[in-house]
């Protein structure tokens, strides 16, 4: 080995620890028997309990579930329309227009976003009445706004690496435009409507921006609430509710990864 | 040999005895202000292996996906079995074409691939799977049958790709450069597998390819395209021993060309003085050409007989020096700097396994060949 091989190897667990340390200690203070978040008095799962107990936290996470399922689902549906539109009708005039008016909320800060999705709101509530009042559907509209740019993104990069002779072949088999979306468009993009969807589940379960500006009473997302307890002390019971989503993604990431690897090893069994 | 199996009787382009399967008729396919495909005018016969040959970028497959209905003509008409296609698209027609690249649907196995057109054709379940198991037969792929297409090596991907166009029995199927992506050996193999197939099925076949010897060895005739234009339709032999122009002559196999004026031009021989040949070349038959006309003289490599000392006898011949000989196992290729400073090319069967005598570079060499050897070109 070379001298001062070890720096590598240093520099790397120093990194790992400022990555992970925090998120560590977090984990371990929701263990914390002592109300005081900074002090440590003995192990307690008491925080989980109460976590079990606070209705607002519940209901606020039952929310955004609910508006991250819907949101991820309609974006999906509406990004990958967008994308198919973009990529197979050919150059028609006012295409490169469109490509960056489906691409700008990418890059557009979310405090524009969402006041200019408050604005919409309250003028069509006072044009046509609809939505009335703020609330979940407001903020699932919103969520699918921003949402669908990432899902178009994803599933247009996809598209592009598609054959097209594979639906061209389709069609020369005897299927019509609209068969041949759903039997071979939709299963060869499949994938890049998974990732889309989980993405878009993601980015609307962690957006507080934007859901503060078009939420209304009794609406409030997980991220909100969080938020706004934070800004009082930090309580032992976030940290509970902290590590159970840390719990969550680990799982997920763990499943993914295992499912990856069975995947693989199949393909090279055959 | 191929030829053979393409009888005399069988060659209704020469005799006109039925009326054309499939007729082209003045197509131009224009992308902007580019033409791809320029007045081009064809008529292929029922069961024909037709074979389109030309270079890169020369409209070849445009001419196809016109067929298929993937693009639609600028300009003119095609019939086919005396129906006109305009405005037919691709899943009505009565064509099916295999994809250069396959195409194969990667989410579905073998058998579900070839199934598909049948099934979208509304043909029963139970009716369709044995067809299927039929055409996997066909093409030796029964094994296969479960597998998806990634599952697969090049060569069987690209007979699952013939079996999933033939399925459906078109009335016309297209294949853009079906063995483009084989090697050799399978290549020569599948060729005859698909002659095989061709005649079995009775299909009428359409071939786009660059490689001539595999236009040579599949087609009843041929179709040489030069920038979007068919220069010249024949057979075979007639494309490589009559060309019609020195593209043709240039393109499909290996050729000598020299330049030269008419001086002598009677009823059934021509002489040609040639600059580059260095002295006079005897024609013993006539072509449609005046005296004093340019024109180039098309002569095949294996129509030059080599020798070290002055032939007698042949009509022409000229003096060279061996500058090159290119060993090729079965035979060799020899390229002689005349006298004139032209280079030109001989091959030579290698008979013997150890030729001590054999004629090598640096040498002195005759080359001669007869008054019917080679052919005069106007364009
Ligand atoms: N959609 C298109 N838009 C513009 N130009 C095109 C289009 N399709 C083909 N061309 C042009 O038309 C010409 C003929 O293309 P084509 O694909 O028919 O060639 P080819 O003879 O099949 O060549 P190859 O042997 O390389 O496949 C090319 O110069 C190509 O660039
Ligand atoms: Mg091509």
């Amino acid at each position: 080995m070379m001298r001062g091989g070890w720096t590598l190897p240093v520099l790397c667990v120093l990194g790992f620890v400022f990555l992970y340390a925090p998120i560590l200690s977090l984990v371990i203070f929701s263990f914390n028997a002592s109300q005081l978040v900074t002090v440590w008095g003995g192990f307690s799962t008491r925080w989980y309990g109460e976590l079990m107990r606070d209705t607002q936290i519940l209901g606020a996470a039952w929310i955004s579930l609910q508006v991250a399922f819907f949101s991820a689902t309609i974006a999906v549906a509406l990004g990958t329309l967008a994308a198919f539109v973009l990529m197979r009708f050919g150059r028609f005039r006012t295409r490169a227009l469109l490509t960056g008016m489906v691409t700008a909320p990418l890059v557009m800060p979310e405090v524009i976003t969402g006041l200019s999705l408050l604005l919409l709101f309250v003028s069509m509530e006072q044009l046509i009445g609809w939505p009335a009042g703020r609330g979940m559907t407001t903020v699932t509209i919103a969520h699918v706004t921003f949402c669908m740019a990432f899902v178009a993104v994803v599933v247009q990069s996809r598209l592009a690496g598609m054959d097209n002779s594979l639906e061209e072949a389709a069609m020369d088999l005897g299927a019509r435009p609209v068969r041949v979306f759903f039997d071979i468009t939709l299963p060869v993009i499949a994938p890049a409507l998974v990732a889309g969807w989980l993405l878009a589940f993601t980015l609307s379960l962690d957006d507080l921006v934007i859901a503060s500006f078009v939420t209304g009473p009794g609406a409030s997302t997980l991220p909100m609430v969080i938020f706004s307890k934070v800004r009082l002390g930090v309580s032992p019971v976030v940290n509970a509710l902290a590590t159970l989503i840390i719990l969550a993604v680990a799982i997920g990431v763990a499943i993914a990864t295992w499912h990856i690897h069975r995947r693989m090893k199949e393909a090279r069994k055959d | 040999m191929i030829q053979n199996a393409h009888a005399a009787s069988s060659r209704p382009w020469v005799a006109e005895t039925e009326p054309p399967f499939l007729r082209i008729q003045k197509v131009t396919k224009k992308f902007g202000d580019f033409t791809a495909v320029d007045e081009v005018s064809l008529d292929i016969y029922r069961g024909e292996l037709f074979c389109l040959l030309g270079g890169s970028g020369c409209g070849k497959s445009t001419l196809l996906r016109m067929l298929a209905g993937f693009e639609a003509p600028s300009e003119g008409r095609i019939e086919i079995d005396g129906q006109d296609m305009a405005g037919i698209p691709p899943y009505e027609r009565p064509t099916n074409m295999m994809f250069q690249s396959y195409a194969l649907f990667p989410h579905m196995t073998v058998e579900r691939n070839i199934a598909y057109g049948l099934l979208r054709e509304g043909v029963k379940r139970d009716e369709a799977m044995s067809r299927v198991a039929d055409i996997l037969k066909l093409v030796q792929m029964t094994q296969f049958a479960r597998r998806k297409p990634h599952q697969l090596s090049g060569g069987q991907r690209q007979r699952v790709a013939l079996a999933r166009a033939l399925v459906k029995r078109p009335k016309v199927l297209l294949l853009d450069e079906p063995l483009g992506a084989l090697d050799k050996k399978l290549r020569e193999e599948t060729q005859f597998e698909l002659l095989k197939i061709q005649e079995t099925l009775g299909i009428t076949f359409i071939v786009v390819t660059h490689d001539q010897e595999e236009a040579m060895t599949l087609s009843t005739r041929i179709g040489v395209m030069d920038e979007g234009q068919i220069v010249q339709v024949g057979e075979p032999a007639e494309i490589y021993e009559h060309p019609s122009s020195r593209f043709v002559a240039d393109f499909v196999g290996s050729v000598n060309l020299f330049e030269g004026r008419i001086s002598v031009d009677e009823k059934d021989r021509l002489e040609i003085d040639s600059a580059e040949m260095g002295g006079t070349i005897h024609v013993g038959h006539s072509t449609s050409c005046t005296l004093d006309q340019k024109v180039w003289y098309a002569l095949r490599p294996e129509k030059v007989r080599l020798d070290r000392e002055e032939p007698v006898g042949e009509a022409n011949r000229a003096r060279g020096m061996v500058e090159e000989v290119l060993y090729l196992g079965g035979q060799s290729i020899y390229k002689i700097k005349l006298d004139s400073g032209k280079s030109v090319k001989a091959t030579k069967p290698n008979l013997l396994r150890h030729e001590d005598d054999a004629i090598s570079w640096d040498e002195p060499a005759w080359i001669s060949w007869g008054d019917t050897a080679g052919v005069v070109l106007t364009r």
